[in-house]
């Protein structure tokens, strides 16, 4: 603080320990809903706020047995290491373009989906389609990359379907040829999650006030602009906030599915940065790294859904905070 | 925020699993500083040297080792080799107890050991003891950090067994020896060189027969043979759908050919210099063999796909694989089991290694005579000295008995001096194999730290009706001088050849892969060599220069 009046700070000093005894007895009047709360901010603040300390051996020459504080400063050799590396910007792009694409037609087709849903007038065959959809969710990722390879193999039914009406002459070897893995992965990922992020668009669409679609059929509006005027800006605000959210991720690709899929053959376009750090950092034990390339990840992570937020907030005064 | 902030936390599986690793050892911040220090020194006066009453000495060890119970603690993981529960409900250390009047209080893992190990450690809480399966890089780098005890000079005051296999072979001191010259753990040591062989060719040597061909020599022989599996229909029905050569990994088929070649795909011993495979010219006609036989579906076209043992037992239990390369006991002996009353003619053989087309012709897929794993100590254990007779007990005759053949008169009679398996062992009636009944009486010699004894294998294979051993082929072909040796690297060295090998292994896995598939030519190999030059290979082979000529000079 500067140089204040004694007057003012004495002033102020008054105010303030009116103010704090005001929102004291505001707190005692609400202790139990305080006592409620406190085991969430707890949480936080032992699972979340606390390990992130752990992100400064990042900077440092991390050794168990030293410990975090022990371990001596590197300054960004780590982040060095990783910049330099050869194969770094194949890394960064492979991870981009994985997200991008996932992005790109994960995010609309899920959204379309739940359009199409919603339009259904068969409330039976509407809970059908949408529990065949969710089930791919609930399989672990184990089997659904079994699953995946056996699809792809020269043998599987991906291959005698395209055989069978004559797309192609010769079975493809998906897995092995760079340019299907990001296909791959993309359209896996949309086969397993398509169900399950629409479930967030059906129940903003559920919101809507049924009273606005009476009106607007007394108005004469059809099915179609009943979409475009009252569906879609209904549930505006939610796919907003959703594709914020997905645009602060954009870095962070599924390794595991990676890891489970990739082989030498496909390493041009399916390598990412995680995959990378579990080769090279985990495998390793090169904690320090690790942490660098992941505490890399999370900046440019945070900086996107920053981006993302201002731009939403600026352009369509819906936004995160 | 916070959902935002927690929904970041939770995408970054990475940096997730590094906080849980930080987080784990926040606790251990304040004896962290401390850990360097072994926290008692060993061998002060007035310790419990005194020999105890009413003891006898088992090879210069006296036992019991100590007067009062001692209880000490051991890390293993409890999965794969060791099978069963808690240790100490098999008999041969209940036994060792009573013998040594020490109590192993057992700490299992119940996870993958690897992950389990580094936890482990990062948690900065050790046991007394450590059991590891990679300590030949790992003790050097743990023990660099303070969290291993040099072991000489116990060795040389408490452990008579283990210095005595150490002066009667030199070899293995330099094996164990960290570039700083300490030993930081005691290995499994197999001491006959028959028994150093691990994985060797494997041959449908019932299809050879069938098909009138005889067991290949030369790398011109196994194309044929491969051929010949492929367009004959060895399997009789009617259909080509033989996968003449079959594998989990590239590594693999490599162990197979690149010697034939004069090369190894990783580093390797030429006139005294340490080499690169893929960064010697030679290493193109490996390729190029490699990619005829993917063009021509000798080799399994599904080979980067199908990684799986389980895929590969599936391929040869259907009566489809004709070659591949593996372990005696988990590939040959499993494959055999599996098919036992359900063909009949099934049949493999080993086959020598082949020679290639310059003459060359040996065998490099083998072990150490002192493994990668055994048991460590901790530089907190309070007990170095009993520590180490205890560890030294595993080598004496009396231990290496009990980790082989488990209990006499429970596991096994003594037959004219040799240790002999009971019936129920060899052939247990219970439901289980009989290395999985012997694992519940013992440890099993080859996995611990102790020494593997010969007559373990033998009586097993022939409890299995295999009365040749498939290894004995592979002693004259042995190449102690090719394979490069357990080397071990200083920090500084790790430094440097780390980051630079992360790179080269994921260019050479691309390029050799996309060479063998025919998707990228190897006419121009140099190409590769250039790059690898480029990527500092060079840099990389100095480091392991020092280090080979360091374990040379030891």
């Amino acid at each position: 603080m500067a140089v204040p009046v004694n007057a003012i700070k004495a002033k102020s000093r008054k105010q303030r320990t009116k103010r704090s005894s005001v929102s004291l007895k505001r707190m005692m009047a609400n202790r139990y809903l305080y006592l409620m709360l406190l085991p969430t901010v707890l949480y936080f603040l032992i699972f979340e706020y606390k390990p992130m300390y752990g992100a400064v051996i990042a900077f440092k020459d991390f050794n168990p047995f030293a410990g975090v504080a022990g371990s001596p400063w590197v300054g960004f050799k780590n982040f060095e290491k990783f910049f330099e590396s050869y194969y770094f910007f194949r890394l960064l792009k492979n991870t981009f373009l994985m997200s991008f694409y996932s992005l790109l037609f994960i995010f609309p087709a899920s959204l379309a989906f739940a359009l199409l849903l919603n339009e259904l007038r068969i409330k039976k065959l509407k809970s059908f389609l949408q529990t065949v959809s969710y089930l791919p969710h609930f399989i672990s990722l184990i089997v659904i990359c079994g699953m995946i390879i056996d699809f792809t193999k020269p043998g599987g039914i991906i291959n005698s379907l395209l055989l069978g009406i004559g797309i192609i002459s010769e079975p493809i070897q998906f897995l092995i040829q760079p340019e299907w893995f990001r296909t791959i992965y993309v359209g896996s990922g949309m086969w397993q999650s398509l169900g399950w992020n629409s479930i967030i668009y059906l129940a903003a669409l559920s919101g809507i006030n049924p009273s606005l679609y009476e009106a607007a059929v007394v108005d004469g509006a059809g099915r179609w602009k009943q979409l475009t005027h009252i569906t879609l800006p209904g549930i505006l605000p939610t796919v907003l906030i959703l594709l914020i959210l997905n645009v602060g991720t954009l870095l962070n690709v599924g390794w595991d599915k990676i890891i489970l899929l990739y082989n030498p053959g496909t390493y041009v376009t399916a390598d990412v940065i995680s995959t990378f750090v579990y080769r090279r950092g985990v495998m390793e034990a090169d904690y320090s790294f690790s942490a660098a390339v992941g505490l890399f990840n999370s900046v440019i992570n945070f900086t996107l859904l920053v981006l993302a937020n201002r731009i939403s907030r600026k352009t369509t005064e819906s936004s995160l905070w | 925020m916070n959902v935002a902030k927690r929904k970041l936390a939770l995408l970054l599986p990475v940096l997730a699993l590094l906080v849980t690793l930080v987080s784990a050892c926040g606790g251990s911040n304040n004896e962290g500083g401390n850990a360097a220090e072994p926290s008692a020194s060993p061998g002060t006066p007035g310790g419990t040297s005194a020999p105890v009453e009413g003891s006898r000495s088992v090879g210069g060890l006296q036992v019991p080792i100590v007067a009062d119970k001692l209880e000490l603690s051991l890390w293993s993981p409890s999965g794969g080799n060791f099978r069963g529960t808690n240790f100490n409900e098999k008999y041969s250390f209940q036994q060792m107890e009573e013998n040594t009047n020490i109590h192993i209080d057992f700490q299992h893992s119940t996870e993958a050991s690897a992950e389990a190990f580094s936890l482990l450690m990062s948690s900065g809480k050790l046991p007394d003891i450590i059991y590891n399966d990679l300590w030949g890089t790992d003790s050097g780098k743990y023990g660099a950090q303070g969290a291993l005890l040099p072991l000489e000079d116990l060795i040389d005051k408490y452990a008579p067994n283990f210095k005595k296999l150490l002066d009667d072979h030199p070899d293995i001191r330099g094996q164990i020896t960290s570039p700083e010259g300490h030993i930081y753990y005691l290995p499994n040591l197999v001491l006959d060189s028959q028994d150093l062989t691990q994985m060797f060719p494997q041959v449908r040597s019932d299809w050879v027969e069938k098909l009138g061909l005889s067991m290949p020599q030369t790398t011109e022989d196994w194309y044929n043979m491969l051929k010949a599996f492929r367009e004959q229909d060895p399997n009789g029905n009617g259909k080509k759908d033989e996968i003449p050569l079959v594998t989990v990994n590239l590594e693999n088929i490599m162990m197979l050919f690149a010697p034939a070649f004069g090369v190894e795909y990783g580093f390797f011993v030429d006139n005294g210099e340490v080499k690169f495979g893929p960064d010697d010219p030679r290493f193109k006609e490996v390729v190029a063999y490699l990619n005829r036989l993917y063009e021509e579906q000798l080799l399994d076209p599904n080979y980067l796909v199908d990684t799986t043992f389980q895929t590969l037992t599936e391929k040869v239990t259907t009566d489809v694989a004709g070659a591949w390369f593996g372990w005696s006991g988990s590939y040959m002996g499993n494959f055999t089991t599996l098919m036992e009353g359900k063909h009949d003619t099934f049949k493999i053989a080993a086959a020598i290694p082949p020679k290639g087309p310059n003459g060359d012709q040996r065998h490099v897929s083998f072990r150490w005579q002192a493994a990668a794993h055994g048991l460590a100590v901790s530089s907190k254990t309070a007990h170095p000295e009993e520590v180490m007779k205890w560890l030294d007990y595993q080598y004496s005759e009396e231990g290496i008995l009990l980790n082989n053949f488990g209990v006499e008169g429970k596991s096994y009679d003594l037959v004219n001096g040799e240790p002999v398996y009971k019936e129920e062992v060899t052939h247990p009636t219970n439901g289980l194999t009989n290395t999985q009944e012997l694992l519940n009486h013992t440890i099993g010699g080859g996995s611990w730290a102790t020494v593997a004894d010969t007559r373990y294998a033998e009586q097993i294979r022939e409890a299995n009706g295999q009365t040749e051993n498939p290894l004995e082929i592979y002693k004259d072909y042995i190449d102690f001088d090719a394979k490069l040796p357990p080397v071990q690297f200083t920090a500084e060295e790790n430094e440097i050849v780390v980051p630079l090998m992360a790179d080269i292994q994921t260019y050479v896995a691309e390029t050799v892969n996309a060479q063998i598939m025919g998707r990228q030519s190897f006419d121009d190999y140099d190409k590769v060599i250039k790059q690898l030059e480029q990527m500092g290979i060079g840099e990389v082979l100095k480091q392991y220069q020092t280090a080979y000529e360091r374990f040379k000079g030891e």
